[in-house]
């Protein structure tokens, strides 16, 4: 992994960090590929991928609304909002 | 250099579930802003989604009538992107396991039929809707649609142009109405589709770059966006030029699409397999009851109208593909025994008025009760055909019952012969000169004879009557 990657990686995550930690966050990140990639020795041509480590199948729910309206609680929460919107810095395509 | 088009559709369907595909909480339509929102939809820490059954069970409907396969055990995945009305930051999706597989279509476009294959169809979640234009400098966040379940059916790129990606859409919205798992309203957004448009030589066998058309939501756009692309593509390569793989966004105003270069760096999802959902199994039972509760589909209704109720082909099509018309031709022939008139009038009057209104026929006044009895008055001759069709437009109008209409506006065919003979008479004898060139050899002059007795009669005058009685008195 490469300066570069690093840096596509943190914009994609949104994250942002000194440029003098910039080695040490690669070297550390290749340090975490290295080591998690001793899993490619296992031999694994013969076994089906596993979604989940339970070998269990999904609870699922009936079709039925449950839910109360919290708008006022969430509208609260969210940083800036008006009576019905929560309001972010403005996304314009 | 002829240039072949490629395009692929990726159609998102809303389910009509009353419930969310992870949470309980409402997925009706209009409703006041964030005020159909659980935890889960909020993305708060701590919260799990659980699947919700019946988006499950519709989805396999879809799959089943479009005799793909069916994967009993599908799974979720992430994936990743910032955007604001996408609260958790991911969308939950099906990627390595969906739901349905390989499937196929037919579609009927430029006059003759075709089969689209149709790739996967994957369970997935909405996001919410960003309001941009209500703000100053702000954009509004409405949650109501986050977790709304999504069906996106992908096409193979078999598509070759607009009006047969437009027929493909038309049978898939057909099809998702008629199983009742989506209510088809494109102005509710309750389908949307992704366009994917190419151009190669026709003898090459790679596709060219494809540039994608994010979010066309009606028939109209769909055709414009795509015939726009080919245009814009084919004038790129005609110059030695290279069409860039990007996504594009059609704006309806200005007929154009444009690139959306914000979204093109962060085009890198990073899927991985969703931990917080442990896969879906669907089991043998389950799946043979959905098999055998599957309605009778626009296909197979074609033709049955076709061999068994003897209708012409056109009309049978046209009937067969909207599920609110075929119902109300079933109910109606239920209750008169005309079938072909039925059809005849469906086919015309009816849908020229609809068309008109640009409603569904359940939208309108007419009931199957009352459309039973408007064909009765006609085949029973009380009526002719051009007064039943102000009487349909009154019905159209008040939803008044038929012979409430043809009482009180005295609309009931004149079947007295002697009072028809006389007035015939009587417009002969006034118009010695049109008498005169009528047996001179100026055949075309009857309609004008047929006509006036009309007129006299207000319409209200037996057609075939009128055209014996004027032939006796002009031979």
């Amino acid at each position: 992994m490469d300066k570069k990657t690093v840096r596509t990686i943190a914009h994609l995550s949104r994250l942002t960090f000194d440029e003098k930690n910039e080695e040490k966050i690669t070297n550390d990140l290749n340090n975490i590929i290295k080591f998690v990639d001793q899993l490619n020795d296992a031999e694994t041509s013969d076994i089906e991928p596993l979604t989940s480590p339970l070998e269990k199948v999904a609870r699922t729910r009936p079709d039925n609304v449950t839910a109360e309206n919290r708008k006022e609680a969430f509208l609260k929460n969210a940083p800036l909002s008006n009576e019905d919107y929560i309001l972010v810095p403005r996304v314009v395509e | 250099m002829t240039w072949q088009t490629v395009i692929g559709l990726e159609i998102h369907v809303q389910l009509s579930t009353k419930s969310k595909l992870f949470s309980g909480a409402s997925t009706g339509f209009g409703a006041e802003p964030n005020t159909h929102v659980d935890l889960v939809d909020m993305g708060l820490p701590g919260v799990l989604p659980v699947p919700n059954k019946d988006a499950f069970l519709k989805a396999i409907r879809f799959g089943l009538a479009t005799n793909a396969e069916i994967n009993q055990v599908s799974s979720f995945d992430r994936k990743n992107y910032f955007y604001p009305d996408l609260p958790k930051g991911y969308q939950i999706t099906q990627m390595a396991m969906p739901i349905v597989g390989k499937g196929s279509i037919k579609i009927f476009a430029n006059g003759e039929e075709k089969i689209i294959n149709i790739t996967r169809a994957h369970l997935e979640e909405d996001a919410g809707k960003s309001v941009h234009d209500l703000f100053e400098g702000e954009t509004g966040i409405d949650l109501n649609r986050a977790g709304t379940p999504l069906l996106e059916i992908v096409s193979e790129p078999e598509i070759a142009n607009a009006k047969e990606a437009v027929a493909y859409f038309k049978a898939i919205r057909q099809i998702v109405t008629f199983l009742d798992i989506c209510d088809g309203v494109m102005a509710e957004g309750s389908m949307r589709c992704d366009v994917n448009v190419s151009m190669k030589k026709v003898d090459d066998s790679e596709l060219g770059t494809r540039a994608e058309i994010k979010n066309i939501n009606s028939f109209k756009f769909i055709e414009r966006a795509i015939a726009f692309e080919i245009d814009r593509q084919t004038k790129i390569l005609e110059s030695g030029g290279s069409v860039a793989q990007e996504t594009r966004l059609y704006d309806s105003v200005k007929n154009e699409t444009r690139s959306m270069r914000s979204k093109e760096e962060a085009n890198d999802y990073r899927y991985f397999p969703e931990p917080d959902l442990l896969p879906v199994v669907i089991s043998d039972k389950e799946l043979e009851e959905i098999r055998s509760s599957l309605p009778e589909l626009p296909e197979q209704k074609e033709k049955r109208y076709i061999n068994e109720v003897k209708l012409e082909a056109s009309e049978a099509r046209i009937i067969a593909s909207s599920k609110t018309m075929a119902n109300m031709f079933e109910e109606a022939c239920l209750k008169t025994d005309d079938s072909s008139l039925v059809a005849r009038w469906l086919v015309g009057e009816v849908s020229a008025l609809l068309n008109k209104d640009n409603i569904e026929i359940d939208e309108s006044n007419l009931t199957s009760n009352n459309f039973a009895v408007l064909i009765g008055r006609i085949s029973d001759k009380t009526i002719s055909g051009k007064i039943a069709k102000s009487v349909l437009e009154e019905i159209w109008e008040s939803g008044d019952g038929v012979d409430a209409i043809i009482k009180d506006k005295g609309l009931v065919q004149i079947q007295d012969e002697s009072l028809l003979e006389s007035i015939a008479k009587k417009i002969v004898e006034d118009n010695p000169g049109q008498v005169n060139a009528y047996k001179g050899g100026k055949d075309r002059l009857f309609g004008f004879f047929v006509g006036q007795v009309m007129k006299e009669t207000q319409g209200k005058a037996n057609p075939q009557s009128v055209n014996e009685i004027l032939k006796k008195l002009l031979k």
